[in-house]
């Protein structure tokens, strides 16, 4: 009878450092993760959305002073802003739309054997791996009306130098050029895995039912692809909503301001201006912008 | 007789003494070495600076203090200065700072009057060895911020020997009427740019720079300047004449004619490849900049190009100025040995040393030096450019940064073709005054 009690003592013992072992021991392992993780993504995003509140230059040496929500009527009332954020969109829109059309197309005419075509594939990849500056500055030159390879080519064909990075709307599109240039291959890799792992079932199907290569694409082909496409867009627009580095050394901005878009304008207003506060709060919008794509993107996602 | 013995006697003990105190005094100063003392240094990156993490080897031996430089790019430069004097870290116990942003940053530095003075060199620099412009430079609010180091300012340089050319002098005259010669004005630059400019075998009147940055604000503000008007006056009042900002900007747009293809996203890389592979006539060229055209291993035109004051417009000569100060911010621990590395940057026999290794000077007894004029024929024209008359400094003013944006902007859309030049002109003035309420509301 006395018995009992001990056992039922060691019993709760180990059931307690069971327990400690199952539910206490994974999260010592996970805490290192989760404190880098703290420190490098929640800490900077929990305080930029606290300093978007409050007025603070930094070279000034004064005080942040809470403004509430000053900051974020100023930028809506700015017309930079809205400049630079018309700018984002279009540059989002336009270059992510033509990837996904050059990176689908290319996948789907690379989906064959071929002589050397595990070579040809990954040589495809490489503009994918270049640091997003080095592309920026290797365009800057290859724009050059003087020097540059674009336009020597230009040249050859009997045409008058183009100054690519001179006129506002041809900066743009100069832009433009860069990061589909850069990122096609990205939206090709994603179009190719799916591609390649497609049942062959439903294309002889359609093929004895006498369906033509329009009709197998629209039917068969695309809605198999809608998952990653959903996927490769969601991953791009975030990618391209952050572009900077490239803009940053081909154009600054300009000319004028015809290529600043938000990514720079937030860099302008927070290492030119100091202006922390009010840098801030442009870079929630950014965010919430990243968000409602993303929302959007994978709500779609699910209804396939 | 005995008196005269005396006297000679009393000499010669004063003598005697004196050099005994003046020997002991400089052998205290040989014994006075730093031992385990390390600064770190802040500076921007270009030929002037290489000169000197070239040299710094001689001062970390003469004091016994170890340097570390860390050099930038200007950009990052200011922003990296920005983040260490807010934060106060005293992590850097010296700093270079680029002119417009001395009066941002002011409030962080110790006045140069306040500067302690040196262990183991000499002296601390006067500076009334400095030219005044580049004092102004350094100055806020009355009070010199640091110590001016870099005497730099935009100057005008062309080919010789092309002016020189017997052939092109005849035909010249011919068609203009007057002497080929160094342009005095600007209506000469435009003119003789004109004549030497050949499109079929690339051959450019001028370099222009246009590039959407401070490069490009400086351009405009020459121009303003040489056409007799200017962004903003002491008093921060917003002072410019549209009328004459537009005539400015039709001139410009004549020199843009006579530029190379890549005018209007022109900087630095491209002025610098069309100069030293022999394709210009003229620019505005800052002084460390042109320690390489001037290096015939790089460049076809070392040796044919020669500097003057910049060319005069309706409203006189005008050249802007980029003066780099050292600063000693507060919260340096060691700004005893931060002061002794810049009173060895500043001083007359370390900078005949690192003028040799690619240093702009900015000591008045090395820019007027004849033997240093004859092997940096610039130095002259620098001289001239940073006198009172000429010197032209950015507004001070804490917001400038803000205002040099909408400058570069505005400037950008008109040579574009964007944006009309009087209705850019307002909108630019306007935005500006909103920057100086803004300002001085706060």
């Amino acid at each position: 009878m006395s018995k009992l009690p001990k056992k039922t003592e060691e019993t709760s013992f180990k059931r307690k450092s069971l327990w400690f072992k199952n539910k206490i021991t994974p999260y010592g392992f996970l805490s290192p993760a989760l404190l880098i993780l703290g420190g490098v993504l929640l800490f900077p995003l929990i305080y930029s959305f606290f300093l978007s509140f409050h007025e603070w230059n930094m070279a000034s040496g004064e005080a942040m002073k809470f403004t509430f929500l000053d900051n974020y009527i100023k930028l809506f009332k700015s017309e930079s802003f809205w400049h630079s954020v018309q700018l984002q969109l279009i540059f989002v829109g336009v270059s992510v739309s033509i990837e996904l059309i050059i990176g689908m197309a290319v996948a789907l005419f690379l989906n064959k054997d071929f002589f050397a075509d595990k070579i040809v594939r990954a040589l495809l990849l490489l503009p994918a791996f270049i640091l997003p500056v080095v592309s920026g500055l290797a365009f800057r030159f290859m724009y050059n009306p003087q020097y540059g390879a674009i336009n020597w080519f230009v040249q050859k064909l009997g045409f008058a130098p183009i100054p690519f990075l001179s006129h506002p709307r041809l900066a743009f599109v100069a832009i433009v050029i860069q990061d589909v240039w850069r990122m096609w291959p990205f939206m090709f890799m994603i179009m190719y895995a799916s591609i390649s792992t497609f049942p062959k079932a439903p294309y002889e199907a359609a093929e004895i039912a006498g369906a033509n290569r329009w009709q197998i694409f629209k039917h068969i082909t695309l809605p198999l692809l809608k998952p990653s496409i959903v996927i490769a867009v969601i991953l791009r627009v975030l990618n391209a909503l952050k572009a900077f580095s490239e803009i940053y050394v081909m154009t600054n901005g300009g000319p004028g301001n015809s290529t600043t878009i938000l990514s720079l304008f937030i860099y302008k207003n927070a290492f030119d201006f100091y202006d922390m506060g009010f840098s801030a709060s442009v870079s929630y919008i950014l965010v919430i912008i990243a968000l409602v794509f993303s929302i959007f993107l994978v709500k779609r996602q699910f209804d396939f | 007789m005995l008196k005269k013995k005396n006297i000679a006697l009393t000499l010669v003990l004063f003598l005697f003494i004196g050099s005994f105190l003046i020997v002991n005094s400089s052998s205290i100063k040989a014994n006075e070495k730093y031992e385990d003392t390390e600064i770190r240094v802040l500076v921007w990156r270009d030929a002037h600076s290489k000169a000197v993490k070239e040299k710094v080897h001689e001062f970390e031996e003469k004091t016994g203090i170890d340097v570390i430089i860390d050099d930038l790019p200007t950009q990052s430069l200011t922003q990296k200065m920005a983040m260490n004097l807010t934060s106060e870290t005293g992590k850097y116990d010296i700093v270079a700072v680029d002119e417009p942003y001395v009066p941002k940053f002011a409030s962080y530095f110790i006045n140069y009057s306040e500067w302690p003075q040196p262990k183991v060199l000499a002296d601390k620099v006067d500076l009334n060895v400095v030219p005044q412009g580049a004092v102004d430079a350094g100055s806020w609010q009355n009070n010199v911020k640091g110590l001016p180091i870099n005497a730099n300012v935009y100057m005008f340089t062309y080919r010789k020997d092309l002016i020189n050319d017997t052939d092109l002098q005849n035909k010249f005259k011919e068609e203009y009427g007057y002497e080929l010669q160094g342009p005095k004005d600007l209506d000469q630059l435009y003119e003789i740019g004109k004549f030497l400019y050949n499109e079929k075998d690339q051959f450019y009147g001028w370099a222009p720079f246009t590039v959407k940055s401070e490069g490009a604000t400086v351009e405009f503000m020459w121009l303003l300047r040489s056409f007799g008007t200017k962004i903003m006056n002491d008093d921060l009042e917003v002072v410019l004449d549209v009328d004459k900002a537009v005539e400015a900007l039709a001139y410009y747009n004549k020199l843009l004619e006579i530029s190379p293809p890549s005018k209007l996203s022109m900087g630095h890389p491209e002025t610098i490849q069309n100069m030293e592979s022999g394709n210009l006539f003229s620019t505005l060229q800052w002084p460390a900049i042109i320690a390489g055209h001037e290096n015939p291993e790089n460049s076809v035109a070392a040796g044919k190009l020669a500097y003057s004051a910049n060319p005069a417009g309706p409203g006189g000569a005008a050249a802007i100025t980029g003066v780099w100060t050292l600063a000693i911010p507060e919260a340096s621990k060691n700004k005893q040995a931060a002061a002794e590395f810049a009173y060895w940057w500043g001083s007359k026999d370390s900078g005949k040393e690192l003028v040799k290794a690619g240093m702009s000077p900015m000591r008045k007894d090395l820019l007027e030096d004849p033997e240093l004029q004859k092997r940096y024929p610039w130095y002259q024209a620098l001289m001239e450019n940073l006198s009172g008359d000429i010197a032209v400094h950015r507004p001070r003013f804490p917001e400038y940064p803000k205002v040099s944006d909408e400058i570069s902007t505005y400037f950008s859309r008109v040579i574009s073709g964007s944006m009309e030049a009087e209705a850019a002109m307002e909108e630019m003035k306007e935005k500006i005054e909103n920057i100086v309420k803004e300002y001085k509301n706060e």
